[in-house]
């Protein structure tokens, strides 16, 4: 398809920074609502034929994430320590490509709860946190939900958990076939009254929306799907939204700075084109939705007079209260092979543990699934008592097949000290101010990873594992969940958005993906930052209609 | 290496062409009965994988000799081919060579202090590579904790699982040993203990329920 192309010096009505999970619907939504809009990828646009099973590109290489040699991160724990580079890697993980982290996510696709919403309330203040509610509700956020099940492609079976929070429709597509993993982790849990059911998964499981099933390839999390099967905003939103023929995709921009009028109101952004010329996009309104890492990022680099500590930044908020998602799980092994390389990652589920419970002494709850991973990164760990080279080892390389995953996925407290903001030093490959990382695990949340690991070996012991590992959970030094970073509420003093997605300082600057999230939710955030991209688009466009922008 | 024929060539048109999405879900069970016995090489990529000449190669020949010894203790051969069947080595060198090469001048210390220690264990006169078996598990057994032994242990395991257009897992023989078959798409059953899966089971008091399908 041949994109809208827009020229440079002409005004837009929104330029959208990021292409992923919120960017894709937000583009979609503008653009289909009459808006002109271009939409801003620092990666390259890849098509279906460009993406590979080749685990070490993806895995190792940074075949289609941030790369550590030219976007380099520094991490600490505190922020009395001097934050430097980690070895070969980055803290904070996303995906550079048209589709954002959409294009290579798990697509587990969970509904936050009623309770996620309100936990400030039920809790009160908890020692070193900011646990907080949201300024909107679950059924406000429900009919959004639903439009990303229906409108981007979610199967599923409603209604399976006792513990689902209410909705208006079924998914649109049953389940995806289970595999073994799912059947030991339900015969498991189920021994134990537990009430395990089919994942709801962002994978096609039938035909829908002009896309072919899953092929059951085994490669999800990591790697584009080359058979389109995979809800990423690269095969469902984003050709919608050129289809208008209002949108235009502007893959390989990088933008580091939204630029800024004398009246306090963004005029468009400047990036880095392909060959790293720099360029500057003429809009009248900004959306970003870069990830819970790159958008706080750029607020704090867009810093202006007027906001010399950031744009949209007079909380203080922007780049705080980061939150990954915690966890904690075991791995097992059983008599027969299960081929868990092979089939989409996660076909079961459980949320009995979903809501925090005082009886447990401190705050957390979550999720289980069963899953699975790609083989090549199976020996470079053993468990304790197995050998780690020789005969023995080769031994349990041979094992494989016969292994699969519990794995608990639970929140994350938000803590002001933990955040993204500038390392006073560290340059990427553009020469733009590189991100540094500050974070450390609440002690509530060590305290639930744990309690998950018991949770899961009680789950896989019941299951008839004849080997079990516990898993360990060490402190936090990265994440692939981005969260909290602007976080939205009503108050400007304390957050960086209302609840509409819009800055309260910027009056023309929205902001929509991880980093709007108040709470870390249980895992698997990817469902609520399309929701709230639905939702925060359908208001920015009225508010465009009505000019109130 | 990459069978480039016709139920490939269809796949790849398929997917390949976003304007053919329509298409695709006409013709999906032809084109997944056509892709379903494809050589897995066929998506590794949208370049054809280097032949064995095209990987590089830093290490010298001494060197080499060295670390594919280490690495046939690390997964012996045997009953089963091991790394050195699977040419972990020639991972290695390209990997050395090129994508790691930032781990090359500590990789080579880390050899050169290995080669003195293995002296000062057992003499000078012969090295490591040409030791006995029993010999090599023993001295291996004392230098299993250095960052150079868990460097070529890494490499060695990433050698036999990662894709053969990187130079090791040579014939698959990597995938073989872990029992993980080559192929592109699978389908139910996948393994042992979902063959005979009676269905879910519905929770009492729960109502699941399911679009409509028209």
């Amino acid at each position: 398809m041949v994109s809208k192309m827009y020229k440079t010096s002409e005004t837009v009505d929104f330029v959208v920074v990021g292409s992923g999970a919120a960017g894709g619907i937000m583009a979609r939504e503008l653009s289909r609502a009459g808006h002109s809009v271009v939409l801003m990828e620092q990666g390259p646009r890849l098509g279906p034929d460009q993406f590979e099973h080749d685990e070490l590109k993806y895995r190792n290489l940074s075949g289609i994430t941030n790369n550590p040699a030219t976007n380099p991160q520094s991490f600490r724990h505190t922020p009395d320590e001097t934050a430097k580079p980690m070895d070969g890697r980055n803290p904070l993980t996303y995906a550079r490509v048209v589709g954002g982290s959409s294009t290579h996510f798990n697509a587990n696709f969970w509904r936050l709860h009623e309770i996620d919403f309100i936990e400030g309330s039920r809790w009160g203040p908890i020692e070193g946190a900011s646990l907080v509610d949201w300024p909107i509700t679950y059924a406000e956020l429900e009919p959004y939900y639903t439009k990303v099940e229906w409108e981007v492609g979610v199967s599923g079976l409603a209604g399976a958990s006792p513990f689902d929070p209410w909705r208006s429709k079924p998914y649109p597509m049953p389940p995806l076939p289970v595999k073994s993993s799912g059947v030991l982790f339900e015969r498991g849990a189920r021994k134990l009254g537990l009430h395990p059911f089919p994942a709801p998964m962002a994978i096609n499981s039938v035909f829908y929306k002009n896309r072919p099933p899953c092929a059951q390839c085994g490669l999800c999390g990591g790697f584009g799907c080359e058979v389109m099967a995979k809800s990423s905003s690269v095969w469902t939103m984003i050709p919608e939204a050129e289809a208008t023929g209002r949108c235009e995709v502007r893959s390989l921009s990088y933008v580091f700075r939204i630029g800024m009028d004398k009246t306090g109101r963004a005029t468009g952004v400047h990036y880095f084109d392909g060959k790293k010329v720099e360029q500057f996009q003429k809009a009248r309104a900004v959306v970003v939705c870069a990830n819970g890492s790159e958008t706080p990022k750029l607020l704090l680099n867009s810093a202006t007079n007027g906001f010399e500590h950031g744009l949209a930044n007079s909380s203080g908020a922007v780049g705080r209260y980061l939150m990954f998602n915690k966890g904690g799980g075991a791995m097992a092994r059983f008599e027969h092979p299960l081929n868990e390389y092979k089939g989409a990652n996660v076909t079961r589920v459980m949320h009995d543990f979903y809501d925090s419970d005082p009886k447990r002494g401190f705050y957390g709850g979550g999720g289980f699934d069963a899953r699975s991973g790609g083989p090549l990164t199976w020996g470079q760990s053993v468990p304790k008592g197995t050998a780690a080279w020789g005969q023995g080892f080769k031994e349990y390389l041979e094992s494989y097949t016969y292994w699969m995953q519990c794995a608990g996925h639970g929140t994350s407290l938000a803590q002001e000290n933990n955040r993204v903001d500038i390392d006073p030093e560290l340059k990427d490959a553009w020469g733009i101010p590189a991100m540094r990382v500050t974070y450390k695990d609440h002690p509530d949340d060590v305290k639930h990873a744990k309690w998950q690991v018991e949770r899961a070996v009680e789950i896989m012991d019941a299951a008839g594992a004849s080997q079990i590992v516990p898993g360990e959970v060490g402190e936090a030094n990265g994440g692939v969940h981005l969260l909290g970073t602007c976080r939205m509420g009503n108050d400007p003093r304390t957050s960086v958005v209302d609840k509409y997605n819009r800055t309260h300082d910027v009056k023309n600057l929205f902001l929509c993906d991880g980093s709007s999230m108040v709470t870390s939710g249980r895992g698997q955030p990817t469902q609520t930052i399309e929701a709230l991209a639905f939702r925060a688009a359908e208001y920015i466009s009225k508010f465009a209609k009505a000019n109130e922008i | 290496m990459d069978h480039d024929n016709p139920s490939r060539r269809q796949f790849m048109v398929a997917v390949g062409n976003l304007a053919s999405a329509g298409w695709i879900a006409l013709n999906w069970p032809d084109i997944a009965q056509a892709a379903q016995p494809m050589n897995h090489h066929a998506m590794h990529g949208s370049h054809a994988a280097p032949s064995g000449s095209a990987l590089k190669r830093i290490l010298t020949p001494a060197e080499e000799k060295e670390v594919e010894a280490i690495a046939n203790q690390i997964v012996p051969g045997g009953k089963n081919p091991g790394a050195r069947e699977a040419g972990a080595i020639d991972f290695i060198n390209n990997a050395l060579a090129s994508f790691f090469g930032g781990q090359l001048p500590s990789f080579r210390e880390g050899l050169l202090d290995f080669n003195k220690a293995y002296s000062a264990a057992y003499g000078a006169e012969k090295p490591f590579s040409a030791a006995p078996a029993a010999q090599q598990i023993d001295f291996l057994g004392t230098v299993d904790k250095t960052p150079f032994f868990q460097a070529v242990r890494r490499l060695t395991v990433l050698g036999l699982i990662a894709l053969p257009k990187y130079g090791g897992n040579r014939n698959n023989l990597g995938w073989t040993l872990i029992g993980v078959e080559d192929n592109h798409m699978w389908a139910p059953p996948f393994g042992y203990y979902d063959q005979d899966y009676a269905g879910f089971e519905p929770y009492p008091g729960t109502k699941p329920y399911t679009a409509d399908p028209a």
